[in-house]
């Protein structure tokens, strides 16, 4: 549905996102994961059309976005970051406005006019009790619900929100969370967020970007399972120690070993990263680690669990891409 | 309802909710009558005429109209809503003439506020209504083309002071640009030319009630100009 390929944009010389690939299909919800200044943000002005790409494609159901945004900006539902609105214009008169513009002779993909979209809308978002109020008078959590209610008035068969829940109390968020996955079972969803649990709670695929590249994608749970199911040693050895390395791998199944950069002079620090179904199967990873260690007369210097949490791994995923960039 | 009336309705609203347009159509006929009435001593001047009073209105446009447009793209941009505009399902030269046809109506509303002054003094004397017609025709096309500039300036800014700013400079230079010929040994083409360009050269016939075609498709054409150069930059951003 929608394809992305070698995707570029330079602002004034400064590459924002460099060769972003992907593919998102329909009925996904996606999130995209990263720091400030990852680049998502450029990648969904791309997606919507608001910017055109400095080189590579958009095309979405086979049309290119340079080409023919007209007919797709009637497919998306946009809601860019910090959700802008008028602050001079009342809800009523927003909402009219985009209802207006959006379903001009025409009707949502369930049937309705313009009129009962709003009234839809308003429901869904809640809007009731601010609905003549003027924006400005509006609560943060409000004004994000109003950008919202406008990204969805016309039933988009995509939805691309920036950071849908900056900004708001935790029951908002949780609020928007539940529309969003509501959402999500008629029309494709693109989100971006840098809150984990945000693209756990909803995402059915996350791309996490650093520095305008992908740096990982794949399903919430493979993500999840690689950050957080991973059980992380640091494991110290004298020097010329290959031996049990080479023994570890051999007859430990799921252990994935690396040097780390660091080592202090005499010794080497090994990162192993063990998948972990259970506790159990930990300890008896530690137990044979001793029992290879004797076996192949090499002593350990050190063993060191590390708990890592969500953050961690993120930290590591995008700083690791840092430092093959330099 | 076109798509670029939807916008038209927009634009009013906001100005209907915002103080902007209120108080520059207020400073407007403040500033104008008391020039008529007062510098000028209408009364005391005993002519059945209102070129006094149209030959100040290009002069304040100058500062009502960039007061007016200023904030037309740059504000758009500054909040960001821009980016929800131009998504939305509009053509860029729908948005353009959207804005424009805006401000407008809101510069026709503004001149028809101005109609209390000829409609009293007119009980006076023998007023030519004919040459009143042309003066009030004259001074819409001549606020249409600043019109014009006025959004287009503001498109090249997120600025709104910045817009305000430039657009002046540039309406009043464009306005009194062709006096220079007046008091300067300068080679006759090139007073022909500051004379072709400027605002208030093509208005002189009008104040005095003539409708000279040449000046009649002066203005459209400078209207239609910016106008285009407005949309260019619109789809530029889109590039950038």
């Amino acid at each position: 549905m929608i394809e992305v390929l070698q995707l570029s944009k330079h602002y004034q010389g400064v590459p924002a996102v460099s060769d972003v690939d992907f593919c998102i299909n329909k009925g996904e919800i996606v999130g995209l994961l990263g720091p400030n200044g990852a680049g998502k943000t450029t990648i969904m002005k791309m997606l919507t059309g608001f910017h055109f790409p400095s080189s590579g494609t958009v095309s979405i159901d086979s049309l290119d976005i340079s080409e023919h945004s007209d007919s797709i900006k009637d497919k998306i539902g946009y809601l860019p970051e910090n959700a802008p609105l008028y602050p001079e214009l009342t809800v009523e008169e927003y909402l009219s406005f985009i209802a207006e513009v959006r379903l001009k002779d025409k009707k949502t993909n369930s049937g309705l006019d313009k009129k009962q979209a709003i009234i839809k809308v308003v429901k869904d978002c809640s809007l009731e009790e601010v609905y003549y109020k003027t924006i400005d008078t509006l609560s943060k959590g409000f004004r994000q619900r109003v950008g919202l209610a406008q990204a969805i008035l016309h039933e988009p068969d995509i939805l691309i929100l920036d950071e849908p829940t900056t900004g708001l109390d935790p029951n908002q968020i949780l609020e928007i969370r539940k529309l969003i996955v509501e959402l999500g079972k008629r029309c494709t969803i693109i989100l971006s967020t840098h809150i984990l649990q945000e693209v756990e709670a909803v995402c059915t695929r996350v791309l996490i970007l650093n520095h305008g590249r992908i740096v990982a994608q794949g399903s919430t749970q493979e993500i999840g399972n690689e950050l957080r199911g991973a059980q992380i040693f640091e494991l110290i050895l004298p020097l010329e120690s290959e031996k049990l390395i080479a023994l570890l791998q051999k007859e430990i199944a799921d252990l994935a070993i690396s040097n780390q950069e660091s080592t202090y002079g005499t010794a080497l620090v090994y990162s192993l990263s063990l998948k972990k179904h259970s506790d159990t199967q930990t300890w008896a990873f530690q137990k044979r680690l001793f029992e290879l260690a004797v076996k192949s007369n090499v002593p350990i210097l050190g063993l060191r669990q590390i708990n890592t949490s969500l953050e961690d791994v993120f930290t590591s995923l995008t700083s690791k891409q840092e430092n093959k960039d330099e | 309802m076109s798509k670029v009336l939807i916008l038209v309705k927009k634009e009013l609203q906001f100005y209907g909710n915002s103080a902007v347009a209120y108080v520059v159509g207020l400073m407007f006929l403040l500033i104008s009558s008391v020039y008529l009435f007062n510098i000028r001593q209408f009364v005391a001047q005993d002519q059945a005429s209102l070129r006094a009073y149209f030959s100040i209105f290009p002069f304040l446009f100058s500062f009502i109209i960039p007061a007016l447009t200023m904030r037309t793209w740059a504000e758009e941009q500054r909040n960001g809503t821009l980016e929800v505009l131009l998504t939305l399902p509009f053509k860029e030269i729908q948005l353009v003439l959207g804005k424009f046809l805006a401000l407008v109506v809101l510069f026709g509303g503004l001149l028809v506020l101005t109609l209390p002054v000829p409609i009293m003094v007119s009980f006076l004397g023998h007023f030519d209504f004919g040459v009143i017609a042309g003066e009030y025709l004259g001074m819409f096309l001549l606020g249409m083309a600043e019109i014009a500039l006025g959004i287009y300036i503001s498109s090249l800014s997120k600025n709104q002071v910045v817009a305000f700013l430039l657009t002046t400079a540039i309406a009043l230079v464009l306005t009194l640009i062709d006096q220079i010929g007046r008091f300067t040994e300068l080679p006759g083409f090139v007073v022909l030319l500051l004379q072709y360009l400027s605002f208030g050269y093509h208005s002189e016939s009008f104040i005095k009630g003539i409708v000279d075609s040449r000046d009649l498709v002066f203005f459209l054409t400078i209207t239609a100009f910016f106008l285009f150069l407005n949309e260019r930059q619109l789809v530029l951003k889109k590039w950038r």
